[in-house]
């Protein structure tokens, strides 16, 4: 009943008056317009199959060039031999992610510290090697692998800094509001692309040398102060949506300022700014590809590096419509799930 | 007699301090021994010049040097790790210390020789704007393109760079302005333009992209001058000496006609004493520099002589199929050149 209920108000909404028909038309032209040679490019002049360029047939997407490519574009120049250390870590990332999202409440806290304490550096260990296995310079690391580093350890550090700082910016002692101002409008007001050159340019000229921070992690530092600068503007947005009563009332139960904040003022304000903070995510995840300025290889700047490739010239195309289908997944999947965190908070 | 043999041990004495002098200390050179590795900053992506490959090894014309660099400091041409430098990036990496050269087509003027703290030690490519036209228009230079239409990106250096030298030489064309040069490119393929313009090692890459590459040529004699080489940092002449004098050796081994292929038996049986002196048979050149003597040896054997690197990289062999051009021996009509290992 239903199916044709709906049908019949479809039908109703795009060819009901004479002027919708015709806008209805007009429109489905204007999509067939656009589609079909898309997809005609993409789905059915494509080749898939083959080694080389020659064997690309003209005309269609020559999908030939991501399959020979496609471990380049997964995990950079990242050893061939190696590259379980990295898939180990993704699923380990995986792993803790869906723990915190499925296990019973009473237990999720002492997940989230445990899996905040021990992922992170067991992360960089897999990664990067030393102590039993054997060191990858970060100078090999690339691709989606890369992508999805930088947005987990930027986020890592932006997310808890961004509520410190919301908090400070709130803060009674005026020290701590000035600087907590201080620091969110310094990195909220400097372009991103200027921060992460500063980073990779400016500081190995300043420093003394010898003592070299490795490239990457002044470009994970770096996002991740501007991040956390938009972040805290996030969270005090619903820091502010709060009423005032929230604290008094715990103030006058005899909560300490942490424990009324930790209880009652934080849990309800991230719930609140939680479309915010997903918004800030994807753009972390987006801002991701400004590193390629300072020529690390993350998903974007190893398909643009691949076009390089003699053998394999002419394959923009294909290499920019699938870094950009991967960055839209990922987009797409994080702004599902904080839908569904959303729905769930409401209940 | 007596004071004879005094002004004997006096001059050498003297002479063995000139010899002293001549090997200064080389804080580059002794950082590379104890790393193990050169570190060598590289365009991140450039057609021919420096790419990763399919198994994701860099190769390229530019990455061939750093390779034959480590190959005559270390005596393994693998020893050397590459840093992509992006254009805004390829000066501070060197001047910090970041990397120990950069080999990544920038091109040599004045003004940063000058200025940037940065020497350049030569060149390995002379590239230039030049144009492309089909074969069948049967042009040899630009001046043949007299009354042509040339497709160009409004604003560019390129379309400054054409009409200034037609108009200079009195010769009509037409300029056909587009957006960005893939759309310029893309209205040559079509058959809009009878030229399209960019330098040279560009228009090899782009040669590749076009419906059919060998319907097309590119004019060998360029309207400009961008000559690329290695860079180094200012101070430490004895790393200069070496970076300056690994990629004369692969001219020079070329011009001797020792290649990777013959340069053993060069090496035995050769009685040329240029040859012998360039791997190291006589001569003790490489001690002169703080070397092995074997170091060019070591250079031809694992890399191969300019020519031999130029054909695999950009050359026949490759790709691109880019004719030498300029970049052929001065013995051959082109401008390569190294002064004599003598």
């Amino acid at each position: 009943m239903s199916a044709t209920a709906t049908s019949q108000s479809w039908r109703e909404r795009l060819f009901g008056t004479p002027v919708t028909t015709v806008v209805t038309l007009i429109l489905a032209l204007i999509i067939a317009w656009v589609a079909i040679p898309i997809i005609r490019w993409a789905l059915i002049d494509a080749t898939w199959r083959g080694t080389t360029r020659e064997d690309c047939a003209p005309g269609g997407a020559c999908w030939v060039f991501i399959r020979a490519r496609f471990g380049q574009f997964m995990y950079g120049l990242y050893p061939q031999g190696e590259r379980w250390r990295a898939d180990l870590a993704g699923i380990l990332f995986a792993l803790g992610g869906a723990a915190l999202v499925f296990a019973p409440q009473r237990h999720k806290l002492k997940l989230a510290l445990a899996a905040l304490v021990v992922l992170p550096p067991l992360g960089v260990w897999l990664l990067a090697g030393g102590f039993g296995l054997r060191p990858v310079e970060t100078r090999e690391w690339g691709g989606l692998m890369l992508t999805v580093f930088i947005s987990i350890y930027a986020s890592l550090i932006a997310i808890p800094l961004g509520i410190l700082l919301a908090l400070g910016r709130q803060s009674q002692l005026r020290v701590i509001r000035l600087v907590s101002v201080l620091f969110i409008e310094f990195w909220r007001g400097v372009p991103i692309i200027a921060v992460i050159f500063l980073a990779s340019l400016l500081l190995p000229l300043i420093m003394p040398s010898g003592i070299g921070v490795d490239r990457l992690a002044r470009a994970v530092i770096g996002l991740g102060f501007c991040i956390a600068a938009y972040m805290a503007e996030a969270v005090r947005g619903g820091l502010q949506a709060l009423p005032s009563g929230q604290r008094e009332a715990a103030t006058a139960l005899g909560l300490t300022y942490w424990k009324a904040t930790w209880f009652i003022i934080l849990p309800q304000a991230l719930r609140i700014s939680l479309p915010a903070i997903t918004n800030e995510f994807i753009a972390l995840v987006k801002n991701t590809t400004l590193v390629l300025v300072v020529s690390i290889l993350d998903l974007l700047g190893i398909a643009q590096a691949s076009l390089a490739d003699p053998n394999w010239v002419g394959m923009s195309m294909e290499a920019y419509v699938f870094s950009g289908g991967i960055y839209w997944l990922i987009c797409f999947a994080l702004s599902r799930w904080s839908k569904s965190l959303e729905t769930k908070r409401a209940r | 007699m007596k004071t004879i043999y005094l002004a004997g041990a006096i001059l050498a004495g003297s002479a063995s301090m000139a010899l002293a002098q001549q090997l200064a200390p080389s804080p580059t050179l002794d950082a590379v021994k104890a790393r193990g590795h050169i570190e060598c900053g590289v365009h991140l992506g450039l057609p021919g010049f420096s790419f990763a490959n399919d198994k994701g090894e860099w190769t390229g014309l530019d990455v061939d040097y750093c390779k034959a660099l480590a190959a005559a400091v270390l005596g393994d041409a693998t020893k050397v790790k590459f840093t992509p430098t992006s254009v805004q990036q390829r000066w501070p990496i060197l001047q910090s210390g970041q990397v120990d050269l950069l080999s990544r087509n920038s091109t040599i003027t004045f003004s940063r020789n000058a200025t940037l703290g940065l020497n350049f030690q030569g060149i390995n490519f002379y590239e230039g704007q030049t144009f492309i036209v089909r074969k069948k228009a049967n042009a040899k230079t630009a001046a043949d393109l007299d009354g042509a239409s040339i497709c160009v990106a409004a604003g560019s250096t390129e379309e400054k760079n054409a009409a200034d030298w037609f108009r200079e030489r009195n010769l009509k064309v037409t300029i056909t302005n587009f957006q960005k040069n893939d759309d310029a490119i893309t209205a040559y393929d079509s058959g809009r333009c009878d030229a399209y313009t960019a330098g040279v090692g560009a228009l090899a890459g782009q040669r590749a992209k076009l419906k059919v590459p060998d319907e097309h040529v590119i004019l060998t004699q360029p309207i400009s001058n961008d000559p690329q080489g290695p860079v180094t940092r200012w101070g430490d002449e004895r790393w200069q000496l070496i970076v300056r004098w690994v990629l004369n050796g692969t001219i020079a081994a070329e011009m001797l006609g020792v290649t990777s292929k013959n340069v053993d038996e060069m090496k035995a049986n050769s009685k040329n004493t240029e040859v012998r002196r360039l791997l190291g048979a006589e001569g003790g050149f490489g001690a002169m520099m703080g070397l092995p003597d074997d170091w060019m040896y070591k250079v031809i054997k694992q890399v191969g002589n300019y020519g031999e690197s130029y054909e695999r990289t950009v050359g026949m062999g490759s790709a691109l199929k880019l004719e030498r051009g300029q970049n052929q021996l001065w013995t051959k009509g082109g401008l390569l050149f190294t002064p004599p290992f003598q």
